[in-house]
């Protein structure tokens, strides 16, 4: 039961902390295209704040995984 | 001392040595979100003044009331046809507006030294702030079904749609998760957390804790600093202006600089100084109209009442205005900058299409219905300037009746009749020969020259004969009002008539004016003192009403007809009038107690103003059938209108819907020509 706890709690944490990398890689994204970058980078763009966005959500699946306290 | 005090003396640590800090840092960070909130509005403003001069100053305390009506009262959108978005809306502003206080008050009880032990204004503003928390996430909660589960057609998402959602629950959940982290964390069992913080009290049961109060620590720094960054983040965003928040300001400024002209008034050029004839580039609008296109905040309810999109026409009343502003960004794409881009497209063939711009009837349903008070009509009217005055790229109908109207000053080509034949028989006064009159009788030229409204005419004077009203007609001296020429993008030859007719009116010292026509009413009394044409000018409704009111007409109160009443455009939406229609019908027994599914201000467009009585219409698009299918629905037997244009459509309507037998359209003053009939 305890773990079960935990893991729903992780995964909460994990949920938001992952939103926030999401917001602020996609408004990263808008503000470089707002700032004159053509629509030819849009993909290559989208593919790198992607990549960046699952190494984050790894991060902290490994971090509040190990450091999480336990119930 | 007390439980509670000691609960808050152990509070005081993260206080003090945790969110002290985080928000000693935020506000050294408030500078930067000032500098971005400058770039942001700079990079609007710079725009908004690339466009003409408009003067939209003045009356600063009527702007004032109705900019915060809309702002803050939110009255544009909570209606009963909205209940849902209504609430919605003001859940979500409601609660950041409660949320914003409980945080302000909370930011200086550091600096007044009121939490420990927390005063009643701390532990309020704790509460408020959850409250306020919890509103934002029912309202947001609904925001997010309407959106992407019931998925309405009116409402289009692009990527920073989604964000704000993800921003606002974001920082709402974290904010709620602080509080209950240190709650979980304190050593103390709470007193009364569960009074002052419910949301954060229940939280603090679902996240662990760690056995090391230091750890604990750390971990409420973490807390604070995902809760802070997030919200940052936001503000600089928003202050960026690249979100749709953005409308927070720009549509409240939108709401401030409304017109407060009457409602029907196009602006007028001044052919002896101007250089442009209507808008053909992008820059050419006004500064108000270029801050429309940023005030939308593409909600679509303009869509959703254009009659000619509901039709399936290509216009969009929202389209033009995200067009619009795509074309803007397009042609001004560097922040800050104001060169325009080499090579643009053409803002009226390539970015609008001209054939958006000929679809619309001018009815104004989308202003009627916007929320930030955008003018989607003047954008329109002014593009269509340039098609008629530089460009003479005019429908081919429409070309007709203009011809019409330049070459005999009416726009009913092929007419044999002349403006008098409906007077036969009649006795009407003519000014030429007799001037002693008390008011005016405008006929209109549909009235005077088309053979179905010649009968409204000819009622319309019974009545005021038989109300012993001293009145006449200009005859042959009357010219068309100019409205078609004016709707249709022709300025100069709507300049041209209308000074024309000032220049008779004021020739028999004309004071008083009545006319059955919307449109002449709304351009004689809205659009001649442009030109130094100031008149009385009263629709036939209001003065047979007033007639009626004051025993001046007997007339039978029993009629075997059952109506209902259609509010044309001209004279509901542009000019509110609205009751005294309904009124006559009433006191003539001929009101069938039945409204049409969209009446008064939502009511549907026939389809004939715009010019558009005069353009060829596609079959399976025509307005006057889809409100004809509507007035079937009603079960009434007669079709009660109050202009000609409407008369027309609706007969026209009736033919295609093959119920002309069985349904008839009629003129307000037929109706009550009737009534008076009958009493005889």
């Amino acid at each position: 039961m305890d773990v079960v706890l935990r893991s729903i709690a992780i995964i909460i944490e994990v949920a938001l902390l992952a939103g926030i990398a999401y917001c602020f890689l996609q408004g990263v994204k808008l503000a470089v295209t707002d700032m004159g970058a053509g629509t030819k980078y849009n993909r290559a763009l989208t593919m790198a704040v992607a990549m960046i966005f699952a190494i984050v959500v790894v991060f902290f699946i490994a971090h509040l995984t190990t450091f999480y306290p336990t119930v | 001392m007390s439980l509670r005090e000691i609960f808050w003396a152990g509070q005081q640590i993260y206080l003090t040595e945790v969110f002290l800090p985080v928000i000693i840092a935020v506000l050294l960070f408030v500078p930067l979100l000032a500098a971005l909130f400058l770039f942001g509005f700079g990079r609007h403003y710079r725009l908004w003044k690339l466009g003409q001069p408009e003067d939209r100053s003045g009356q600063w305390w009527d702007r004032l009331r109705g900019m915060l009506a809309v702002a803050v009262v939110n009255m544009r959108i909570l209606n009963r046809h909205e209940l849902y978005p209504g609430i919605m809306h003001a859940l979500i502003f409601g609660g950041s507006a409660v949320l914003i206080l409980g945080k302000i008050v909370r930011l200086f009880s550091y600096l007044t030294g009121i939490t420990v032990p927390p005063q009643s204004v701390y532990l309020y503003a704790s509460l408020a702030s959850e409250i306020g928390a919890v509103l934002i996430l029912i309202g947001g909660g609904m925001a997010v079904y309407r959106r992407y589960i019931v998925r309405p057609s009116r409402l289009d998402n692009k990527p920073e749609d989604s964000l704000v959602f993800v921003w606002v629950f974001i920082i709402v959940l974290t904010g709620l998760m602080v509080k209950g982290y240190r709650i979980a964390a304190s050593d103390m069992a709470p007193v009364d957390w569960a009074m002052w913080s419910p949301v954060g009290y229940l939280l603090s049961y679902v996240f662990p804790t760690f056995m090391i109060a230091a750890r604990d620590e750390i971990l409420v720094w973490h807390r604070a600093i995902i809760h802070t960054i997030p919200a940052f983040v936001l503000l600089g965003y928003i202050w960026l202006n690249r979100s749709r928040l953005q409308h927070i300001l720009l549509s409240s400024l939108n709401g401030f600089f409304r017109s407060l002209k009457p409602k029907g008034s196009l602006n007028a050029i001044d052919f002896e100084t101007t250089e442009l004839f209507g808008v053909s580039n992008i820059e050419e609008f006004t500064w108000k109209q270029l801050m429309d296109l940023d005030a939308c905040t593409r909600c679509g309810r303009c869509q959703d009442v254009c009659p000619a999109n509901i039709s399936g026409k290509a216009l969009n009343p929202k389209k033009v205005i995200q067009d619009l502003k795509d074309h803007l960004y397009e042609v001004y794409p560097i922040p800050l900058s104001r060169k325009p881009i080499e090579g643009r497209k053409d803002m009226i063939s390539e970015a609008i299409t001209e054939e958006v711009v000929w679809d619309c009837t001018t009815c104004r349903a989308c202003m009627e219905a916007c929320p930030v008070y955008i003018e989607h009509v003047n954008k329109i009217i002014d593009m269509r300037r340039n098609l008629a005055m530089e460009r003479s790229q005019i429908p081919e109908t429409a070309q007709d009746a203009l011809k019409s109207l330049g070459a005999r000053e009416h726009p009913w080509r092929g007419t044999t009749a002349t403006r008098t034949d409906w007077a036969e028989g009649l006795e009407v006064k003519m000014l030429s020969d007799d001037s002693d009159i008390d008011v005016l009788y405008w006929v209109g030229c549909t009235a005077a020259l088309d053979e179905r409204n010649m009968k409204v005419a000819a009622a319309t004077a019974r009545i005021l004969k038989a109300a012993g009203i001293n009145f006449g007609m200009l005859g042959i001296e009357e010219s068309c009002c100019g409205d078609p020429a004016r709707r249709m993008g022709d300025e100069y030859l709507f300049q041209t008539l209308c000074e024309k007719n000032i220049g008779i009116m004021k020739g028999y010292e004309i004071k008083k004016i009545i006319t059955t026509c919307p449109h002449c009413y709304n351009t004689l009394k809205h659009e001649y003192p442009q030109f130094g044409g100031e008149f009385e000018v009263v629709h036939h409704t209001q003065f047979i009403l007033d007639l009626m009111r004051s025993g001046k007409l007997k007339f039978s109160r029993s009629n075997a007809r059952k109506a209902v009443y259609h509010d044309s455009c001209y004279l509901g939406r542009y000019n509110d009038i609205y009751s005294q229609p309904r009124e006559i019908l009433a006191a003539i027994g001929a009101a069938s107690g039945v409204e049409l599914s969209r009446h008064g201000p939502r009511s549907f467009c026939c389809g004939g103003g715009g010019g558009h009585m005069w353009m060829e219409e596609d079959i399976e698009k025509r307005l006057n059938v889809k409100r004809t299918e509507e007035v079937i629905e009603t079960g009434a037997d007669v079709i009660a209108t109050a202009c000609p244009y409407c008369l027309s459509m609706f007969e026209d309507g009736l033919k295609a819907k093959e119920v002309e037998e069985t349904i008839k359209a009629m003129d307000l003053s037929e109706l009550l020509a009737e009534s008076l009939d009958a009493e005889s």
